[in-house]
């Protein structure tokens, strides 16, 4: 410590060392939240129809197209451990083919100190709803449920399910494409 | 221009170094308590982050420069030997070296 050399090396080890340990304290208080909250979710427009799938090994698969609102308020899972959340809205449902299906229709990051009241209206889907084949026509039961993954400053990311979820039926026919 | 660096004196004596370790942990150390509170208080890390930086700047102001405080237990060196013996002690060696290359 006879230098200033060695003197700033010995400062800047031992503020580093307390910097982890700081992150180390942030990451502790908050590991065991429980980050679920309420959410509202309705469905405004059902619509089914049966398209070429090209990504799939068969000619013509279901595709459904669905219209929904979202409201949630977001605000209690920000803490001073979240940087971001990422929100994805999934579809699951089990048809004649297969026991679980679970597809993704939707999804937006909410980043801290930005809107966290959600309330979105008639909302189309960012993705495809394509089924595995052909099971989405006449399905009774298609659950519509909103989760998150919180992005943390120090820690783990959970994946977190909103309590509350919208079931909804398909019609049983397709429509018809419209030519002008 | 490295030369420049190289003549300016920074040493502190032992207990100065003793004196300015101890300045600078517990500094560190309080400021880091502080913004940990801070933080949790206001829900926000990048406070906390922001304190123990101003806590590191003032420790290093306070003790990166060599102060006079650090200066104050200088060390006790041993008195010199008078130059007038040891000029005689080197001198009849100087003349034995001589005649043995002769």
């Amino acid at each position: 410590m006879n230098t200033v050399l060695s003197r700033a090396n010995s400062l800047f080890a031992f503020s580093l060392s307390v910097m982890a340990a700081l992150t180390f304290g942030c990451f502790i208080t908050t590991a065991f939240k429980d980050r679920s909250i309420p959410v509202d979710i309705h469905v405004s427009k059902v619509m089914i129809k049966n398209v070429d799938d090209f990504t799939g090994p068969r000619e013509r698969s279901d595709l459904g197209f669905v219209t929904f609102d979202i409201s949630a308020n977001l605000q209690p899972i920000f803490d001073w451990n979240v940087k971001e959340l990422f929100l994805y809205l999934t579809a699951e449902y089990s048809t004649k083919s297969n026991a679980l299906n679970q597809v993704v229709l939707w999804d937006k990051i909410v980043l801290r100190g930005y809107n966290t009241k959600l309330n979105l209206r008639d909302v189309k889907s960012k993705y495809f709803f394509f089924d595995d084949g052909n099971g989405l026509r006449s399905n009774k039961n298609i659950t519509l449920t909103l989760s998150w993954n919180v992005v943390p400053n120090a820690g783990i990311l959970p994946l977190v399910m909103g309590s509350g979820h919208k079931s909804l039926a398909f019609p049983e026919s397709y429509e018809t494409a419209k030519s002008y | 221009m490295l030369s420049v660096f190289k003549s300016i004196p920074t040493h502190m004596d032992y207990k100065g170094q003793k004196l300015a370790e101890q300045i600078f942990q517990g500094i560190i150390l309080v400021s880091a308590v502080i913004g940990f509170i801070y933080g949790l208080f206001i829900q926000q890390f990048g406070w906390t982050v922001y304190i123990m930086l101003a806590g590191f700047t003032v420790s290093c102001f306070l003790t990166l420069p060599p102060w006079p405080m650090y200066r104050k237990n200088p060390l006790k060196w041993q008195p010199a030997v008078p130059e007038a013996s040891g000029e005689n002690r080197d001198k009849p060696q100087e003349n034995q070296k001589k005649k043995k290359h002769k």
